[in-house]
């Protein structure tokens, strides 16, 4: 245990890495991981295709079916990953920006990263049919949204008003811009391309699995050796510093990481809205600790998409909709709801 | 938060000279509409066709730039009228009908009716818009709409909070059934092209009674401009005067909107050329407005037509990148807290 009273006794590998271990954060963490072993059990048993519950644990361990093999290999099992990894990414980034940036509201989709991942990958797609990959043009576009809104608000990436209207401006620009590609192209490609640039994991690869679950592993060594820095900054640039986070580097290297992990996940299921702004709210209101809640963040944030996913399988009304359109909508309504909440306090 | 940074001031001489300007501007920005296109027309020409006295093909070419042209100068004085009554009732410099997810909301109106009803003219689409645009712009005032606080930021949040709930369910009703998702692809780029005058005609109506509720509340605006308790004391009825503007306002965005699809920025940019140009007095902005906004969006579509030659660049997507900036420059002026 640590002296101080009430701080959480330290997980430490080497000087550089100090986690915190919060009980609650502890108990969240296995609760959230039940309830991801649960949510991928039902998206791998439910519906016509599924393989039945009593049967999973074999077929998992290679006692398969060929049709089974099919949707295991195949259909579903990839898409899972897919699915659990972009959220994990997608909630970890989240977490990041919201913390640097001291704004709830300050998530990369909020500020035209996703909008501009759109507008990247529908750009490519008309203009470089099969040149360019559609991916890269996403991460291409992700970035350029960013840059240009660190530049017109003048005061870099630090006003979180200044950069939500930005972001807004930014997001205008390139949804005309995917709007106009949309009504370029035949309605076939049209819809395949409209689906993408909401979001979507069906017909998801172990490609992609491997993609962004490689970007995972390589982002958890930074991702460990910031999270105290970061920690530090929500005190305040000055405490911070006199701490010894060095507020603006911890600031520059947060939010590269929140970028690259934002556009990983866009590279590998398009822009997914509104995950990376709710996981870490939701995360933060369970733990309730401070800082950025990590890995909290990512488990929320690989439920969320996991959950909505399985809606957009196995809920009639939303069969073959992208899982993109049900984030958009669900965490529309929460935002709306947060935004209320905290007028109502005074807050924001 | 203060619209206004220009002292009071009734130089009606200076303004008669800028509606001068404006109404050159406008006719300017008509022969432009009328004479470029795939097959560029000299002004020469342009006036001998308008004349009568042109040969029958080139009659026949300017001819069909009539309805866009038309519909230009309808859809952009709506949206500039809109905007500046938007940005004199809630008193932000932000507010826009596609910021307060006004378009969205007749969006979803018109997907709705077209999932039911099918494709449907443009006079049914407006009568279609106008409770989807009245009610969005309703959700997103009363949720961001208080003045206590900063209030900028908050109303274009509130905005983008019902767009995207919207936007949400348009997508997922389009993407389900193909005939709408194919109107719906077309309409919601924001294009001047491919309408007949029939668009233009059935917008007629609500455009020419908003602009005329406009041009009456101006004073009204000026009084409210000092506050809600000065307005008061001023003889004004601050209830009314925002009531009737919204009224205006809606009528003006739906009816733009449903004709041309939802066109971005229009509406922010041109109050804030217009209230730079004149100052804060809105019996000088309202006018002005109504000169600036058609001119700025025919002047717009004119650009699209020839920058992405053979094909064209919808004039939404144009008003876009010409409108941003706008928005970054009032950026730039926020205060530190939001």
């Amino acid at each position: 245990m640590s002296t101080v009273r009430g701080a959480p006794p330290l997980l430490r590998v080497g000087n550089a890495v100090a986690l915190p271990l919060h009980p609650r954060s502890l108990l969240w963490t296995l609760v959230l991981l039940a309830a991801l072993l649960a949510a991928a059990a039902a998206t791998l048993s439910l519906g016509r295709l599924g393989i039945p519950a009593t049967e999973l644990v074999d077929a998992l361990t290679g006692d398969t079916t060929p049709a089974q093999e099919f949707v295991l290999r195949r259909l579903r099992g990839p898409r899972l990953v897919v699915a659990l990894g972009t959220g994990a990414a997608l909630g970890l980034a989240g977490a990041l920006f919201q913390s640097v940036t001291r704004n709830p509201l300050g998530s990369p989709d909020v500020i035209g990263l996703n909008a501009g991942a759109g507008a990247g990958a529908a750009l490519v797609a008309l203009a470089l049919p099969g040149v360019v990959p559609v991916p890269l043009g996403a991460l291409l576009g992700a970035v350029l949204a960013v840059v240009v809104v660190a530049t017109v608000t003048g005061t870099g990436l630090r006003h979180p008003g200044r950069l939500i209207v930005a972001g807004i401006g930014v997001a205008a620009m390139a949804s005309a811009l995917t709007h106009f590609v949309v009504a370029a192209l035949a309605r076939d490609q049209a819809s395949v391309l409209y689906a993408y640039v909401n979001g979507s994991l069906s017909a998801r690869s172990w490609e992609h699995a491997l993609t962004i679950w490689l970007t995972l592993a390589l982002a958890a060594p930074p991702l460990a050796a910031l999270a105290r820095p970061v920690a530090l900054n929500e005190m305040g640039d000055e405490l911070a510093d006199s701490l010894g986070a060095r507020a603006a580097a911890t600031r520059a290297a947060a939010i590269t990481l929140s970028v690259v992990l934002s556009a990983a996940a866009v590279g590998v299921a398009g822009p997914i809205a509104f995950v990376s702004l709710t996981a870490p709210q939701i995360a933060r209101r369970l733990t309730r600790a401070a800082g950025p809640n990590l890995v909290v963040s990512a488990l929320v944030g690989a439920l969320i998409l996991a959950l909505a996913d399985l809606a957009v399988q196995q809920v009639p009304l939303g069969e073959g909709l992208p899982v993109g359109i049900v984030t958009l909508a669900v965490g529309g309504v929460y935002l709306g709801f947060l935004l209320v909440r905290e007028w109502r306090r005074g807050v924001l | 938060m203060t619209t206004t940074t220009a002292p009071p001031q009734t130089g009606t001489a200076r303004t008669t000279l800028l509606l001068g300007g404006a109404a050159a501007a406008l006719a300017g920005a008509l022969l432009l509409s009328l004479a470029v296109g795939s097959k560029p027309t000299a002004p020469d020409q342009v006036w001998a066709a308008l004349t009568g006295t042109a040969d029958p093909h080139t009659t026949a070419v300017v001819e069909s730039r009539h309805p866009r042209t038309a519909l230009g100068v309808l859809a952009g004085a709506a949206l500039a009228l809109a905007g500046l009554l938007m940005q004199g009732i809630t008193r932000n410099p932000l507010a826009d009908p596609g910021l307060l997810g006004v378009n969205a909301g007749a969006a979803a109106a018109v997907v709705t009716a077209t999932a039911i009803l099918g494709p449907a003219s443009t006079a049914a689409t407006v009568w279609w818009a106008l409770p989807g645009a009245l009610a969005a712009g309703l959700v997103a005032y009363s949720v961001g709409g208080r003045e206590s606080g900063g209030g900028t930021v908050r109303l274009v949040l509130a905005g983008a909070v019902v767009s995207a709930v919207l936007t949400a369910y348009v997508q997922a009703v389009s993407l389900n059934m193909p005939e709408v998702f194919d109107s719906y692809r077309y309409w919601v780029v924001g294009s001047l092209a491919g309408r007949g005058f029939d668009a233009a005609v059935a917008v007629l109506p609500f455009v020419a009674v908003g602009a005329l509720l406009a041009l009456l509340l101006a004073g009204g605006l000026n009084a409210l401009a000092l506050g809600e308790e000065t307005a008061t004391s001023l003889g004004a009825n601050p209830v009314l005067v925002r009531s009737g503007g919204l009224v205006a306002a809606t009528l003006l965005a739906a009816g733009a909107t449903a004709a041309a699809g939802p066109i971005a920025f229009v509406g922010l940019a041109v109050p804030h050329v217009v209230r730079a140009l004149v100052g804060g007095d809105f019996r000088h902005q309202v006018p002005l407005a109504l000169l600036a906004g058609p001119a700025l969006l025919l002047l717009a579509d004119v650009v699209g037509r020839f920058v992405l030659r053979p094909t064209e660049l919808m004039v939404g997507v144009v008003t876009a990148f010409v409108g941003a900036p706008f928005l970054f420059y009032a950026v730039r002026r926020m205060r530190e807290t939001p």
